[in-house]
């Protein structure tokens, strides 16, 4: 795009007619413009905003992207490697996302994709410089592990969230390869145990010798043990680090020798917390609390893997400055938590197991009025009548921590005028995931479906992004879901609804609707149909186990060229067209060719 | 042990239905009172769970759940669902739930020539496969499995199989019948030499 001379201002050594020898000295005028313009794009750091620029004009897309720096992928699917590297040539941060969320459950084959090494090797070739790689939900082997580890000298974060496919190798060549490496965080990703017969590597050992750049350490999901001693070293060779996270196999009496090497930490994994086998129990025992008074930083803690609540007394001296504590690996009743939760006023993160009861979420709600988050795990996922939280605990709670933004409870039971309660008492409300393990359950006090609780979330609450339903719902929660529901998102819901209405519901009356998630639902062709004007929109519409025909799919597929769906289906022939799953998702790119046999993808 | 696997695996996904001996079926769709383990969902997603296993060892697809009650089976349809993905817990968080929660299944288990015994909780494991790995941690030996690929092999007496009492007070060796099938029947454990079986 060219400017025309008259419109520049008068700029020194720089003429319309520019003899040769000035234009070696300046840029030509329009290039001066795009500079300018890539200066001021420098600023822009938000992914949104800088797509928004990107679209004013060809110019100002070129400058986007040669200026972005940081390249979020939501979807590994959506475009190619190559057209990304191919666009954005100057990227030294990337994320990348791979599986729907429902493979968490194992609702998604093996082997269904989100392989990372085509990325590997695009990224090896136009990003030498690259710094930082954040993965979520991609299958990357122990070889693509050693191909980042030794295709980026300047390589510094490493963060992969709920991947598999690797093993201690791969982790050990990152180790000792990345010399610059501050941040290394496994987090809920499955790490392939070794062959019996073979040796565990002690990964541990592989970071090279003398001061490391160490920030961060996160290896609470690796499931095997570590070196303590290469361990103990290594942190005492780690003077920047400040986020260390255990996994299982450290004992407390190791966790207190490092929390003594390491003062500074400010989020602490704190492993098993109990002792090891090895040790009697009160044999020796040492002031455990000591050690969470030497560590005056800390404000995150989490771990206590198999903890024995005798113990849990020891974090007292760190809870005053608590802002986030996850307890949710600890079986804690009611009066354990009680003289720990009393003590932490700054706590704005919590995630717990129901073992404490609506009797420890009386005590949440009482102290942690500056709770931000709560999140409440089932220690039994059975479908029972009776479970030990209930809609007396998320009242309490909607009462007493006002400030609340995000909450993930799980109950066996709940009533609409709790969750009406909650959406009055927390108006800022940006995320609403309640799951009622009985499937199909009413209010068991009315015995009315719960529309009404969720319609009460929905109308309620003006800041919602992510809803997360469950209980029995008719078509009506969808109406109010569609009706109020206008900044959502994300959407999961599971064994609700009566017809395709509901869902015809939510596509018509959702316009920031980008992530839906639909299993065990009586949703068909014709509500799939009514979203048409809108799946370019989306990310991706997961329906497992609805009422789908491949016929449907094939006019989704025909209308909208740029659509992949997914149909995954384990049995080759079947009597009617249903199908088990789509996974259906917006792509610039040919249909991928490394999906397994269970996978169709309709065109 | 991976061949035993495998067979025990081809005879489960020759016959979806054969595995769960059959039981009052629950009421499915109302709200209260499902029995504990509402088992697999539709044939076809037992099929579908053999593939969607979380590592590359094997697993029997038939995980009708960890919230097991021997009296509770019932042959899988297309109402029922599987308890082991819903609700929507992660894999993680479950099995280390399940081993402090009181839905457990301790058994006995000896190993020949020692006489005292262990226990396990047949419950934190998902298969066969993981059992097996667990008791060989446990007593340090290798566990072999009924495979005729391998008998020839066995000698020495560092190799073991697994066999188990059932509820009729007779011994019979792990591995033969479906996973589930093998939680109601199995009384306690007991490693045996295998030159001797």
């Amino acid at each position: 795009m060219t400017h025309s001379g008259s419109s520049l201002p008068d700029l020194p050594n720089c003429t319309s007619t520019a003899a040769p020898m000035s234009e070696i000295r300046s840029p030509p005028p329009d290039r001066v413009l795009e500079i300018v313009l890539e200066n001021v794009l420098h600023f822009l750091t938000c992914r949104r905003d800088r797509n928004a620029a990107s679209l004013v004009c060809h110019s100002w897309y070129r400058a986007e992207a040669l200026t972005r720096s940081d390249l979020f992928i939501g979807n590994c699917y959506a475009v190619s490697p190559h057209r990304a590297t191919s666009r954005f040539r100057r990227v030294r941060s990337l994320t990348v996302k791979g599986k729907p969320r429902f493979a968490d459950f194992d609702l998604l084959p093996l082997n269904w994709g989100a392989h990372f090494s085509p990325w590997g090797s695009a990224l090896a070739d136009a990003y030498p410089w690259l710094e930082k790689l954040h993965l979520k939900r991609m299958s990357l082997t122990d070889d693509d592990l050693n191909l980042i580890a030794r295709s980026f000298p300047s390589f510094k974060e490493l963060v992969l969230v709920c991947c598999e496919g690797f093993g201690i190798p791969g982790i050990a060549a990152v180790a000792a390869n990345c010399r610059l490496l501050r941040v290394l965080d496994l987090v809920e990703s499955v790490v392939e145990d070794a062959d019996e017969d073979e040796e565990v590597m002690d990964w541990i050992s592989c970071f090279p010798d003398g001061e490391t750049h160490l920030e961060s350490l996160v290896f609470e999901c690796v499931e095997c043990p570590v070196n303590f001693e290469s361990l103990e070293r290594l942190v005492a060779r780690s003077p920047y680090l400040k986020k260390l996270r255990l996994n299982h196999y450290v004992s407390i009496p190791q966790l207190y020798r490092l929390m003594h090497r390491a003062p500074q930490l400010t989020h602490l994994g704190t492993g098993s917390f109990c002792a090891s086998d090895d040790v009697a129990v009160g044999d020796q025992e040492l002031d455990y609390s000591s050690a969470f008074a030497a560590c005056k930083s800390l404000v995150c803690l989490s771990g206590f893997r198999d903890i024995l609540p005798d113990y849990l007394p020891a974090i007292y001296p760190a809870c005053a400055n608590l802002t986030s504590l996850n307890l949710s690996y600890a079986d804690v009743n009611a009066d354990q938590l009680k003289p720990v939760i009393l003590q932490c006023h700054k706590l704005q993160t919590l995630w717990v197991l129901d073992s404490i009861c609506d009797e420890g979420l009386q005590a949440v709600a009482a102290t942690c009025k500056d709770l931000r988050e709560l999140r409440v795990f089932p220690g039994n996922t059975r479908e029972e009548v009776e479970g030990p939280v209930s809609e007396v605990g998320l009242e309490v709670i909607s009462q007493g921590c006002r400030k609340l933004q995000s909450i993930l409870f799980f109950c066996q039971r709940m009533t609409n005028a709790a969750v009406i309660a909650m959406s009055k008492n927390c108006p800022d409300l940006v995320v609403f995931r309640l799951c009622i393990i009985g499937r199909y359950r009413p209010d068991p006090e009315t015995h009315e479906p719960m529309d009404d609780g969720f319609g009460a979330i929905v109308m309620n609450c003006k800041k919602l992004t992510r809803l997360a339903v469950s209980g029995l719902l008719t078509d009506q929660a969808f109406r109010y879901i569609g009706m109020y529901g206008k900044l959502v998102r994300t959407l999961s819901v599971a064994f609700a609804g009566d017809s395709d209405q509901g869902l015809k519901y939510v596509l018509e009356g959702c316009p920031n609707l980008q992530k839906l998630e639909i299993r065990d639902s009586p949703f068909g062709d014709a509500a799939l149909h009514s979203g048409l004007h809108h799946f370019y929109n989306m990310r991706f519409l997961w329906m497992s186990t609805c009422k789908l025909t491949r016929q449907g799919c094939q006019e989704i597929a025909r209308a909208l060229p740029h659509l992949a769906l997914e149909v995954i289906d384990s049995q080759e022939d079947k009597a009617d067209d249903h199908i088990e799953i789509l996974y259906m998702y917006r792509s610039l790119d040919r249909p991928r060719n490394d999906a397994p046999k269970c996978v169709t993808i309709l065109q | 042990m991976e061949e035993m696997v495998m067979a025990t695996l081809d005879l489960i996904t020759a016959s979806p239905h054969s595995s769960s001996s059959s039981s009052s079926s629950p009421t499915t769709d109302n709200n209260n009172n499902h029995p504990s383990s509402s088992s697999s969902s539709s044939s076809s997603s037992l099929c579908l769970s053999s593939i969607s296993t979380r590592r590359t060892d094997l697993s029997t697809d038939l995980r009708l759940g960890l919230s097991l009650s021997p009296s509770h089976y019932s042959t899988p349809s297309r109402e029922q669902r599987s308890s082991f993905d819903w609700p929507p817990v992660k894999s993680t968080l479950r099995c280390t739930l399940v081993e402090k929660s009181q839905i457990s299944q301790f058994v006995k288990v000896y190993m020949e020539g020692i006489p005292i015994g262990r226990k396990l909780n047949l419950l934190a494991h998902h298969n066969y496969h993981a059992l097996v790995k667990a008791l060989a941690n446990m007593f340090r030996t290798t566990i072999l499995c009924p495979d005729s690929h391998q008998l020839p092999l066995i000698s020495g007496n560092n190799v073991h199989v697994l066999t188990y009492e059932d509820q009729e007070g007779d011994w019979m060796m792990v591995g033969d019948v479906p996973w589930e099938m093998f939680l109601t029947s199995v009384k306690k454990l007991k490693i045996t030499r295998a030159d001797r079986c």
